[in-house]
């Protein structure tokens, strides 16, 4: 039910958003940022309400991830907000407010139920709890990085193309050590813990890598000054689907350990 | 020399091998891994079953085609850290130590992984209550109790095997309970809970009076042939005949009755633990560069956010 009104409020907020854009003077509205707070707080009110009914933090299957993810989704956004100036603010928080809806709808959908179920014994690890909210922590800042580049490519405002470039920068700089953090150095210290195994090439693991590659090799596509801009901005877009290819396309279309998440 | 420096020390190489080796990384989820023969020749055909053979792709992660990639990402990454540091002593640069302890992180953690490629050990045992085992190092492990805990809607909560530990007949530790994702340290090995199984048991007596006892899975020679003791069925035990490769003859002995040589005196069950013992020289090193790499993320992170520039 709070995670129904949440997603009400993200859609609320994204109407808001196009409003304004299709207005003709070009103003940054002064409401959905707000809305999108409200609807993060409810969705990780979610998150605490069902950690407390399982006696563990809720990040143990598809549905409460991705509540988790929206809420930080809609946080990130709300930060960025209040804190940047560039023009490109309401292209932005509107394309990542769309991806924040998304997911919500692939929570509500038979592909993510919603039972409050308690973990499993291998799930039953702080360093599990560590590695997913760190991931989808980072994953919050490639979702503003991913809508950034694409925005780039599809802008011939050269001004505005030279913010977004920065913009996508900035926040895969942010997300790429929290990913890092996560996704790798204590999915691995996990997989230790839980199987005597820090890396066993499983499917989920090897893509969650082959990301990690991509993010790494945007990163250094700033060095060279070749790479930079165009390369830059599809390597953050590959990284993207690759994000969103580790966490639901390897469950369903490539078989592996991570079958509960 | 200079010429191969300057090749090794290129951003833009680092950026190539770190896709090659992301690209040839999708291919490995994309190929099943570690199968028979039989599966490539079934699945895709003998041409393509050959080749992926010849270039080991079922077992992607040792093959050459990844290895080659990761050892020249390796020296490129290596070359890169010097060239940064001697540049940056030069030119007498801002000092950036995030991405050095990054770079210098990452080949740890490529020498820790070559270290368990070659060099892990792991062994899986069953044991019943009472059952013991040994560890290198004149360890010895008893299993004081098995628990097994559930939920009310029926799902597994918990795999408790409790043990003590003795060396040389002293009591080291008295009682330690292994979970999952609480597993035992002992002399450079780690004890993991693992699975649980129903173990079937028969006592048999040869000819003479002695009593063999044999579990599902264990067997002995009749007539040239080997009998599997494949488990209990009702009140019977169960025995596969097996003659080079093929299974010849299902026996269904009950108490009393005989097989072969050997009659059978007792049947029972029992549940058992599922213990993995894992030695990993390359996990230290790994533990480590992660560290090592988490710090430079860290200070990178740090660094960044005061620039304006970025």
């Amino acid at each position: 039910m709070i995670a129904t009104i949440a997603f009400g409020l993200l859609i609320v907020a994204a109407g808001i958003q196009v409003i304004y854009l299709l207005r003709r003077e070009r103003k940054i509205d002064p409401i959905s940022h707000f809305i999108l707070l409200a609807a993060s707080v409810l969705l990780l009110g979610v998150t605490v309400d069902r950690s407390i009914r399982i006696r563990f933090v809720a990040v143990t299957n598809t549905f409460e991830s991705l509540v988790f993810f929206s809420a930080i989704i809609a946080l990130v956004l709300f930060v960025y907000r209040l804190r940047a100036k560039e023009k490109t603010i309401p292209y932005i928080n509107f394309g990542a407010t769309v991806v924040a809806i998304a997911l919500l709808a692939i929570a509500s959908s038979p592909i993510a139920p919603n039972d409050v179920v308690p973990p499993i014994p291998a799930l039953q690890s702080y360093w599990l709890v560590l590695h997913v909210t760190l991931s989808f922590i980072g994953e919050s800042f490639f979702v503003v990085a991913f809508i950034c580049a694409i925005y780039y490519l599809t802008t011939r405002n050269e001004e505005r193309r030279k913010s977004l470039d920065r913009l996508t920068y900035t926040t895969i700089a942010i997300g790429y050590p929290i990913f890092t953090a996560g996704a790798l150095i204590f999915g691995a210290v996990w997989a230790q813990t839980a199987w005597g195994t820090y890396w066993s090439w499983d499917p989920k693991e090897t893509w969650a890598l082959i990301t990690w590659l991509v993010y790494t090799a945007y990163l250094h596509t700033r060095f060279v000054k070749r790479f930079r801009g165009k390369i830059s901005a599809i390597l953050a877009i590959v990284g993207f689907a690759f994000t969103m290819f580790t966490f639901f396309g390897v469950n369903y279309l490539l078989a592996g350990l991570h079958s509960y998440a | 020399m200079l010429a191969l420096y300057k090749f090794f020390r290129s951003i833009r190489l680092a950026v190539v091998l770190i896709l090659i080796i992301a690209v040839l990384s999708i291919l490995s989820t994309l190929i099943p891994q570690g199968r028979d023969a039989a599966f490539y020749f079934h699945s895709y055909g003998a041409f393509w079953a050959q080749f992926l053979l010849t270039l080991d792709f079922d077992d992607f992660f040792r093959s050459i085609l990844f290895l080659i990639p990761v050892g020249l990402f390796f020296i490129n990454l290596s070359v890169c850290a010097v060239d940064r540091f001697v540049n940056r002593e030069r030119r007498k640069a801002r000092r950036r130590h995030g991405p050095d302890l990054i770079h210098i992180g990452l080949l740890l953690l490529i020498i820790g992984a070559m270290f368990t490629v070659f060099g892990r050990a792991e062994s899986l045992v069953y044991m019943g209550e009472g059952d013991e085992i040994r560890l290198k190092g004149q360890y010895l492990l008893r299993l004081i109790d098995y628990e097994y805990e559930e939920y009310e809607n029926g799902r597994p909560k918990d795999w408790i095997s409790t043990v003590e530990v003795r060396r040389n007949g002293e009591l080291l530790i008295p009682s330690f309970p292994i979970e999952v994702n609480k597993p035992l340290r002992i002399g450079g090995v780690r004890i993991y809970q693992t699975s649980f199984a129903r173990e079937d048991r028969a006592l048999l007596r040869d000819q003479e009076g002695d009593s063999i006892p044999i579990s599902n899975g264990q067997g002995f020679e009749l007539e040239g042939a080997v009998v599997i003791f494949r488990g209990i069925e009702g009140n019977t035990a169960v025995f596969e005949q097996w003659e080079e490769h093929s299974r010849t003859a299902i026996y269904r002995t009950g108490i009393g009755e005989t097989i072969g040589e050997y009659t059978v005196a007792e049947l029972g069950s029992r549940e058992v633990t599922g213990l993995k013992a894992v030695k990993d020289p390359g996990f230290i090193p790994v533990v480590v560069a992660l560290i090592i790499v988490a710090a430079g993320l860290s200070l990178t992170f740090i660094q960044k956010r005061k620039d304006k520039d970025i």
